[in-house]
Formats: C-alpha cells, sequence, structure tokens
C-alpha cells in the first residue's frame, strides 16, 4: 500500500522512508497479510481499547416534544422514590442539575431533612405553623393593606401576602430570568414556591405563564451538566444529551454536528484545550494572510500564486511544474500518487528549526502545522461536490435499476473520506500544542517528546497516504466508478477498511500513549467511534458495522470479520475469500493502469492539477515492515 | 453580603408606581421619632427620596448625621430601593468615592415586606458592625483589618468634617437654595458634592450644565 505522499512527516534523515517504503498492500503475496487480518487485528485492538472506557458513549438528541418526555421522566423516578409533588421533585433535580444519582445518593447519605434544607424547600412537615386562618382579613406586609382572606395566599413556608403583591412579586421575578427560583418575599426567608401555586396565581397572565412555563421545560437543559443545546444559529431548538463519557461529538439532526464538551466545532483529536488556543492563535493573523496561506500556493518555478481546484494534494501549475500542496517543493514528474521518489515534507524537523531562533521557530512550527491543517479541510470541501454528485447517481441508480445492485460500499468510502479528512485536518493542531514542548514542558522530557513525535507523525503520514489514495479513487468520473467492477469495488473497500484501522492505531497512541501518560490536568478527546460513529443507523443497504467499536464489515466480501463472524455458517470460509480478494485487488490494479494513462491526458488539459496516478501493477510486494505498536 | 449586579428588565405587566404604600410608609417614618432615621421628600416626586441617618453610639460615626439619597423604581417594593450615601462615609463597606453601599438586603435578599425605614435601619446597623471580608471600598476594609486604630481615627474624622450634624442643615440649606433657584434638588446636591460644598462654585456648574 502506498503512502502517496508521506507529507505527514518531513525530515531530513530518509532513513524512515525506507522503512515505510511499503507498496500496494493488496497485491497478492504470500507475505502480505490480508485485507482479512489486517481486519482480524483490528478487531482485537478495537476490543482492548473499549475496555478503557468503561461505558460507551451514547448520546440522546431531544426535540421540543422529547424535551417534556425525559423531563417528565425524571420528575417521575424522584416523585415515585421520595413520594413528594411534582414542585418538590422539579425544584430538587434543579438543584442537583438534573443527576438523579447525585440526589439519591445525597438523600441515602444525609437523610430527607438535609436534602430538603439544601435546595431550600420547606416540606409540609417542617413548615412553620400557619398563621390563623380563622381571621377574616390579613395584613399584607409588602402594600400595607388590609386584605381579605381569600384574596391572599399563603405559601408553604408560612408567609402570606396579598394576591396582587404576588402577581407583581412573580412578575419582577420572572422578566428578570429568575423564573426557576421564585422564592417567598417573606425577610430573609428564601423558601422555593410551590409551582401551582404560582400558576394559579399567574393564571390570569398569560404571557408571564408561558414564560415561566417555558423557563422550567429548559431547565432540563440548561441546568444539566449532561445535556446541551445545539449550537446551530439560527438555533434548531434541538439539544442533546450524552449518556455515559462527556467526551464526544454528538451530531444533531439539524446537521450540525459539535463537541459536547465545549460546543464548539468538533475538533478531535486535538483536545478542547487545545483548539480554544488554536483560534485565538488564528484571530491573530489577519484574515488577508490567512487566506492567501490557506488558499493558494507560490509555484515553486514561476512564483504565481496557486489555487487548488481539486482534493488531491499533488498539483500541477500552469507552467507545467508538479509540486507539493503541502509543502510547496516542486516534485518532479516521476512523482506519482503511489510513491514520491525523494519527497517527504510533513515531518516537523526539530534539527532544522534549531538554528533558527525561538520567536522564529515559533511562527515557522505555527506555519507548517497550520498549512497543513488548512490543506486538509480544502481538500474536504473539494472533496464535498463530488461525494455529493456520487450519492446522487447511487440514489439514482438504486432507484431506477431493476437488479438492485449494492453502492452502500462506495457510501461508506465517501463518508469515511469526509470524516477522515476532517480528524486528518486536527491532527495537525494537535501534534502543534502536543509536541511543541509549551503545553506539557513539565511533565515529558525532550526526548520522550522526539519519541512520540516520530511515533505520531509515522501513523499519521501512513494514514494521510491512504486517505489521498481513497480521494483519488473516488474522484474518478462517476460513471466509470458507478460501474466499477469487482476489482475496483474491493480497492475502494480495502481502503476504506485500512483507514479506519490506521485511525484507530492514531486514537490509540493519542489516548493511551500520549494524552494517557499525562498526569497533571485532565486532557481528554473524543474517541473514535469507527464507521458505528458515522451512521447512527447501523447497517446501511446490507452494510452491517459491528457493534462495538469501528470494524466494518462487508458481508460476503469477507474483508471484515466481526466479532460475531466466527460462527456465522452463511459467510465463507476465511481461506478461499482471502485468496479471491486478492485477485481480485490484482486484477483491478491490472485493469487500473489504461485508465490512469487516459486519466493523464483529461489532466493536463482542465481540470487536472493532479499528477499521473496509477497503481503499479506486480511491484514487488513491500508490506510495512516496521509496525510502530 | 452580596454585591451582585442586578439586570433591570422591562416588567411585561408593569404597573404604576405604588403610591399607597410609600405615603404609608412616610407616616410611619413621621410618627417615630424615636428610631434614628428620618426621610424628607424631594420636591414632588415620591420616587426620590433623601434619608436621614444617625450615627450610631460607640462607634466612629457617634454624633454624626449621614444623608443618603433614595431612588425608587417604578416596581417598588417589588425590586429593592436604589440607596447611596451623600455624606462621605469611612467604612469597609462603603465606597469613599461615591457612597455605593453593599448590603445585601439592598441587593438579592431585599424582600418587599421591608420598608425604607428597615432599610435604613439596616444602614444604621451596618455602620455599627462593617464587614470587612465582603468589602466594598478594598482600601479601607484592609485598614479596618491591619491598622484599626488608623482606622478609626480617620472614620471619626470623617464623621466630624463631612457628616456634622450642622454640616447635614448647612448642606441642606444650600440645597434648598439651589432648589429655590429652579433646579432639582438632585441636581444641586450633585453640583455641591462635586465642588466640595461650594455654594457658588456648584450654581455656576449647574448654570453651565443647563
Amino acid at each position: 500500500m502506498g503512502t502517496p505522499h508521506d507529507c505527514g512527516a518531513y525530515s531530513v534523515e530518509r532513513m524512515m522512508e525506507d522503512m515505510y517504503d511499503y507498496d500496494s498492500g493488496y497485491s497478492e503475496g504470500e507475505e502480505e497479510p490480508s485485507s482479512d487480518e489486517a481486519g482480524m487485528d483490528f478487531l482485537d485492538g478495537e476490543c482492548t481499547t473499549r475496555t478503557h472506557h468503561a461505558q460507551p458513549t451514547r448520546w440522546l438528541l431531544i426535540d421540543a416534544k422529547k424535551l417534556l418526555q425525559v423531563q417528565e421522566e425524571a420528575l417521575a423516578s424522584v416523585m415515585a422514590i421520595l413520594g413528594c409533588s411534582r414542585s418538590t421533585a422539579r425544584s430538587l433535580l434543579m438543584h442537583f442539575r438534573w443527576n438523579t444519582e447525585t440526589l439519591f445518593g445525597m438523600m441515602a447519605e444525609r437523610g430527607l431533612d438535609d436534602l430538603y434544607r439544601a435546595a431550600r424547600i420547606t416540606s409540609r412537615s417542617a413548615k412553620t405553623p400557619l398563621a390563623p386562618c380563622d381571621a377574616a382579613e390579613l395584613a399584607c406586609a409588602a402594600c400595607l393593606c388590609d386584605v381579605a382572606r381569600p384574596d391572599a395566599t399563603q405559601m408553604a413556608c408560612g408567609h402570606a401576602f396579598c394576591n396582587d403583591c404576588w402577581r407583581q412579586h412573580l412578575a419582577v421575578q420572572i422578566s428578570e430570568g429568575r423564573s426557576r427560583r421564585l422564592v417567598c418575599m417573606g425577610v430573609r426567608c428564601g423558601a422555593v414556591c410551590d409551582e401551582e401555586q404560582v400558576r394559579q396565581l399567574l393564571a390570569g397572565e398569560a404571557a408571564l405563564l408561558a414564560r415561566y412555563e417555558r423557563s422550567l421545560l429548559e431547565s432540563y437543559v440548561e441546568d444539566n451538566a449532561m445535556t446541551r443545546w445545539c449550537p446551530s444559529v439560527p438555533h434548531c431548538g434541538n439539544a442533546v444529551r450524552v449518556d455515559g463519557e462527556p467526551h464526544c461529538e454528538p451530531e444533531c439532526s439539524c446537521g450540525v454536528r459539535f463537541c459536547f464538551s465545549c460546543t464548539e466545532e468538533p475538533h478531535s483529536p486535538c483536545t478542547c484545550e487545545m483548539w480554544k488556543r488554536w483560534k485565538v492563535k488564528c484571530h491573530d493573523d489577519s484574515e488577508t494572510k490567512n487566506w492567501l496561506t490557506a488558499n493558494t500556493k507560490a509555484c515553486p518555478k514561476c512564483g504565481k500564486p496557486v489555487e487548488k481546484n481539486g482534493g488531491c494534494n499533488l498539483v500541477v501549475c500552469m507552467c507545467g511544474q508538479a509540486f507539493c500542496w503541502l509543502c510547496g517543493e516542486s516534485t518532479g514528474r516521476e512523482h506519482t500518487w503511489t510513491s514520491i521518489s525523494g519527497h517527504s515534507c510533513g515531518r516537523y524537523s526539530e534539527e532544522t528549526s534549531a538554528r533558527v531562533d525561538e520567536a522564529q521557530r515559533n511562527v515557522k512550527r505555527y506555519t507548517h502545522y497550520h498549512l497543513r491543517r488548512e490543506a486538509h479541510m480544502s481538500s474536504q470541501k473539494l472533496e464535498a461536490p463530488v461525494k455529493a454528485k456520487l450519492q446522487a447517481s447511487i440514489d439514482k441508480l438504486e432507484k431506477n435499476q431493476s437488479t438492485l445492485k449494492d453502492y452502500s460500499w462506495l457510501s461508506t468510502a465517501l463518508e469515511q473520506l469526509f470524516h477522515v479528512r476532517r480528524i486528518l485536518g486536527y491532527s495537525y493542531v494537535f501534534a502543534f500544542y502536543m509536541f511543541g514542548n509549551d503545553m506539557f514542558r513539565e511533565e515529558v522530557t525532550p526526548a520522550q517528546n522526539a519519541l512520540n513525535q516520530n511515533l505520531f507523525e509515522d501513523q499519521q503520514q501512513q494514514l494521510e497516504g491512504e486517505v489521498e489514495r481513497l480521494s483519488m479513487m473516488t474522484e474518478m468520473t462517476p460513471d466509470r466508478i458507478m460501474e466499477a467492477e469487482d476489482a475496483l469495488r474491493l480497492d475502494v473497500i480495502n481502503s476504506t477498511v485500512n483507514i479506519d484501522t490506521r485511525l484507530v492505531r492514531l486514537y490509540e497512541l493519542l489516548e493511551n500513549d500520549l494524552l494517557g501518560a499525562l498526569t497533571l490536568g485532565c486532557h481528554y478527546i473524543s474517541p473514535y467511534k469507527g464507521q458505528s460513529q458515522l451512521r447512527s443507523g447501523g447497517g446501511v443497504h446490507g452494510l452491517s458495522t459491528a457493534a462495538v467499536g469501528g470494524s466494518l464489515e462487508f458481508p460476503g466480501l469477507g474483508t471484515g470479520a466481526g466479532p460475531s463472524g466466527d460462527g456465522d455458517p452463511t459467510r465463507p470460509a476465511s481461506p478461499p475469500v482471502q485468496a479471491a480478494t486478492a485477485a481480485g485487488v490484482a486484477r483491478a490494479a491490472a485493469r487500473a493502469v489504461p485508465r490512469q494513462t487516459q486519466g493523464l491526458g483529461q489532466g493536463s488539459t482542465g481540470s487536472g492539477h493532479r499528477e499521473r496516478a496509477a497503481l503499479v501493477p506486480g511491484s514487488p510486494s513491500k508490506r510495512m515492515r516496521h509496525d510502530p505498536r | 453580603m452580596h454585591c451582585a449586579a442586578r439586570q433591570t428588565a422591562p416588567v411585561a405587566c408593569a404597573e404604576m408606581f405604588d403610591l399607597g404604600r410609600i405615603q404609608k410608609e412616610l407616616r410611619e417614618i413621621e410618627r417615630d421619632k424615636t428610631s434614628g432615621v428620618t426621610v424628607q421628600l424631594n420636591g414632588s416626586s415620591l420616587q426620590r427620596l433623601t434619608g436621614f441617618v444617625e450615627g450610631p453610639r460607640d462607634t466612629p460615626y457617634e454624633n454624626g448625621y449621614f444623608v443618603v439619597d433614595i431612588q425608587l423604581d417604578d416596581q417598588y417594593p417589588f425590586v429593592p430601593p436604589k440607596m447611596r450615601f451623600i455624606s462621605k462615609v469611612y467604612h469597609p463597606n462603603v465606597s469613599s468615592a461615591n457612597g455605593a453601599i453593599c448590603l445585601d438586603i439592598l441587593k438579592d435578599q431585599w424582600s418587599p415586606a421591608l420598608t425604607l425605614k428597615t432599610a435604613l435601619l439596616s444602614l444604621q446597623a451596618l455602620l455599627s458592625s462593617p464587614e470587612p471580608d465582603d468589602p466594598q471600598d478594598a482600601v479601607v476594609a484592609r485598614q479596618y483589618l491591619t491598622d484599626h486604630a488608623t482606622f478609626v481615627r480617620t472614620a471619626r474624622m470623617w464623621t466630624e468634617n463631612f457628616a456634622h450634624r450642622s454640616q447635614a442643615a448647612t448642606e441642606d440649606e444650600k440645597v434648598t437654595k439651589l432648589a429655590d433657584m429652579g433646579f432639582s434638588r438632585v441636581d444641586a446636591i450633585a453640583a455641591l458634592q462635586s465642588t466640595a460644598n461650594d455654594e457658588n462654585a456648584a450654581l455656576e456648574l449647574l448654570l453651565s450644565a443647563a
């Protein structure tokens, strides 16, 4: 398998290249572990990773209707156990931020009276004796008037005022945004008013009452540590509740995906703190510079700014010069997407930068990581129309064709590509802070840091290589990929599985070895959930995703072997499929060559800034010899 | 004591200022001569009043006669009255610059069952028992804790110089004089404050502002 371009790392020492100069990886050969085995490896790894997380993170989308329902569930559970009123239950839950476990825990530990006292609720048993009710009139302490008894209301705490005064008091409190904590008017009383009494008092004030009810309803989201509003603008009205680990990136039904911890855009694998710092840093730059650095690159030959118009990171200037989009260096004609002769630009070298002073070093580091992040983000943008177009074709074909063809492999690949681009982009932000010897200076020694950086960049490079390969394949004209025979299909599937495997490895490294090794402070990232994260529905069009972790399963193709798959009688035994897969890939490779040559012709005339890209058939396969793990 | 910022938002069912209640309050204050607090009207409006607090005995504020500016919101008594010392007061919970008061019942602990009289009495209580751990004026509070003798001396000096009964009377006289010329009492007090009680300078200031 190729690192089409090991741009994830750039190093003076080329020795690393030998280690990673592996080839296609899908070609036949006994020493080659097949994708089957890769899938197995990955599954094992996945399972061990999962054990670190006690419970898998799940989230629940809460829309307007659901909000009432989930709130009622929480209220009902408290009312059932404490045998209290709805109002009391709500006040308690608000006080305990809708965490029933803490509430019941405190009750078991400290008793019911303490519980009520903490939430400033006057329970019926502990109330002060009520004022004598036989008096026909009551002197209201707020308006200093005598009012007839029926026109006054007494709260559970024992304080009584006239209804007019209550209404005005409630109006002021509600309009000042204190609906959730309407307290008694008594001097230093502070007891929470009963919900039903408030409703009765405000019966004539529809607007106020609506505001009050709405505020109570929204308390479930706003006073709840495990629930957040969707940050969409304009607001879609939905909220998300997370059960278990709060570090995840849920997706709202409105299409907005966000980091649950900080409600910013999803930024895994970089931590919230890193992302916060990165944003501040980016805003320091002028917008023009941002645009130029993000969108153009000077051609190494003619010096004109070149804007990228395709997803691939290998570009050709109008003047004919081919160069690497990530580092901007000329790469020559022999620069194909499977092998880059002598080119490795993404590794950040401590050695070269040691010569420049600290400030310059920082600027250089920042630019290095910024550019690489931008490159992936713009690739993602450019790949979006391709994805949309292909998806449209898939939908059309699936509707029209009488012999139903299954295109889920392609949808999955497109989805995977979309997400992995984002992850790659943010991985550079992560690297900027992780290996900067700034954020974790006290915890990681320089030697350890260099080692970590090497490990990380190796994995990042491998992932990047695979991503560029998949990007290449999906950018073929829709017609051709739609009528693709098994070989090309297998190639795409293999690539997708491979990316998944590499992502899992990368996240293992991040979670266990890099962030996991830190002892000071808390640094969490949203874990990679594999394909199951992409599709909440699980199996789509016959494609089933394994329930645990991110294994990809393509039934009948044998590229994946889920935990449940071993005993599946309908599935062909592993070895024959393995052989078939390998043979299929070889055929695909053989056929791919003429097509690619054709593609080159197109590329040089029009849209193609992409250099010639071809599978190299029959080349001696050198599978990755060195496993960093 | 809390000094939380209070938001003022228009009330959905805002009602007109409750004249009945404030009239009753004023009558009650009028009747009680022993409490040491009084309230005077400022012209015709019942929403801008001036309060007077006698300095509590056995404190550096003894024999002082402190003037308090009182503003009542439309929603009073459901929102707390705005109070601030016009006389300069050397006290950990009173700003020596503008007389702002840090007292919980004037903020989140206000209750409609409290009145102007109880609020002024609370001010009096505050004068006799400062709370330096929750200060409005950090410099004074630090001195109160570290160099109590100097604090007492300064507070007494301020009381004699800025809050003497006669001073309050002359000040009040000056205010009345300026008010008779057609300026509002509030503006007159402010002008006198910013000109160190110089009547002529205050008049000039008022004229230049008009």
